[in-house]
């Protein structure tokens, strides 16, 4: 049996391949470089928040959330949130606050380009106690090779950051529309501060 | 003039165009759909846990990173978003839509509404959600939310002068299982009550 195609279409077929072998490389390139090029990203928009709130480094409050002013798209509206931009090129970082147990305190580590490397709530206290630090994989090495010696055994999580630049977002749940300011006041209780690693 | 000895140019040029042309389509076209793959459904609700962990996959993260959102942690909890109606109708900001029980399990849950692209919804009341704390709820413990233009009595939610919305329902430290489709009789239902 024969196909009854006129060669000027089978002619075109190797450039119609081509075309579609094309558009599937540029699909996948488009889609991975978006977390790169894509400027109003959360880390964007916080930051940028930070730097016209306070210049200064640590826990930031987010103004509290109204339509038309959201520092970041589909937050909840039952919470005050406050966020903790580093850079981990000046050093690791703690994260420290105490916990009630009653009310839900939630805290997320992003790193650049939308990945979330860690999330807990206050139910994972330990003993009331947040004591979180974050370091990229050679300040957390430098963290245990100083701990090798007859010093106590850390007391707190040490997590490795995936890329140098991130932020960390604490979500605090007010339960009533009456409790945002103590949700606030919460989140005012936290630190968030570089520190220098142990010599040695 | 004669183009037939640059032919083969012009096809490769238009192939180039064309595919360039095809595949920002393709990518516009895939992030407009949700947050990639493995999404968990339960009637009206959608959610994607995967996108709150450090596996979340390439369309999600380009995304998350376009509209700038930082979503969930999935060790946080999930955060479900319905479009439609339990019958699969667009929600519509001219029509009463009534939220009735039941809820899965959480240590808090919330309800608001959105607009699309994520942000709070203008209203008189200025009034964006509800929580598990402070929604009114009937003697049996048993709730109703009623999403409408006018005022309603009990937990009423406006939609303000918004066509278009969205529900959110954000459930805080659950024991959900994110591996498989949670029963949808276990979901809240959003009913339609009728249209203006």
């Amino acid at each position: 049996m024969r196909l009854n195609i006129p060669d000027r279409y089978l002619d075109l077929l190797p450039w119609l391949m081509a075309t579609l072998l094309v558009a599937g490389i540029v699909h996948i390139v488009s889609v991975l470089l978006m977390p790169t090029v894509a400027p109003r990203d959360a880390l964007g928009r916080l930051a940028t928040y930070v730097k016209s709130a306070a210049p200064a480094e640590g826990v930031v409050l987010l103004p509290p959330m109204a339509p038309g002013d959201e520092t970041l798209p589909f937050e909840d509206p039952a919470f005050a949130e406050a966020v903790c931009v580093y850079d981990l090129g000046k050093g690791p970082l703690r994260v420290k606050t105490s916990v009630d147990g009653e009310d839900f305190l939630g805290l997320s580590f992003h790193a650049n380009a939308g990945r979330i490397y860690h999330s807990m709530t206050d139910r994972s206290a330990i003993k009331g106690k947040i004591d979180i630090v974050i370091g990229d994989a050679r300040q957390i090495d430098a963290m245990q090779s100083a701990d090798e010696g007859d010093a106590p055994p850390p007391s707190e999580v040490r997590l490795t950051a995936p890329a140098k630049r991130g932020f960390v977002l604490i979500r605090s749940l007010a339960k009533r529309p009456s409790d945002q300011e103590r949700a606030r006041n919460r989140l005012s209780a936290i630190s968030c501060q570089r520190f220098d690693l142990p010599q040695g | 003039m004669d183009l037939r000895p640059y032919a083969n140019y012009l096809r490769a040029g238009s192939a180039m165009i064309a595919g360039l042309a095809i595949g920002l389509l393709a990518t516009v076209l895939s992030l407009n759909a949700g947050y990639g793959f493995n999404s968990l459904r339960a009637g009206p609700w959608a959610a994607w846990p995967h996108i709150g962990g450090a596996d979340i996959d390439p369309y999600a993260r380009a995304v998350i990173s376009r509209s700038g959102e930082a979503p969930l942690g999935r060790d946080q909890g999930l955060a479900f978003i319905a479009r439609a109606d339990s019958d699969g109708a667009a929600l519509d900001g001219e029509c009463a839509y009534r939220i009735v029980d039941p809820m899965p399990a959480a240590r808090f849950w919330t309800i608001a509404l959105a607009s699309p692209d994520g942000r709070l919804v203008a209203n008189p009341t200025e009034r964006y959600g509800y929580s598990s704390v402070d929604v009114l709820r009937k003697e049996n413990g048993a709730f109703e939310i009623d999403v409408a233009r006018e005022a309603r009595p009990g937990n009423w939610l406006s939609p303000g002068q918004a066509q278009g919305f969205v529900v959110m329902l954000r459930l805080y430290d659950t024991p959900l299982d994110i591996e498989s489709n949670p029963d949808p009789n276990s979901f809240p239902k959003i009913v339609k009550l009728g249209c203006a």
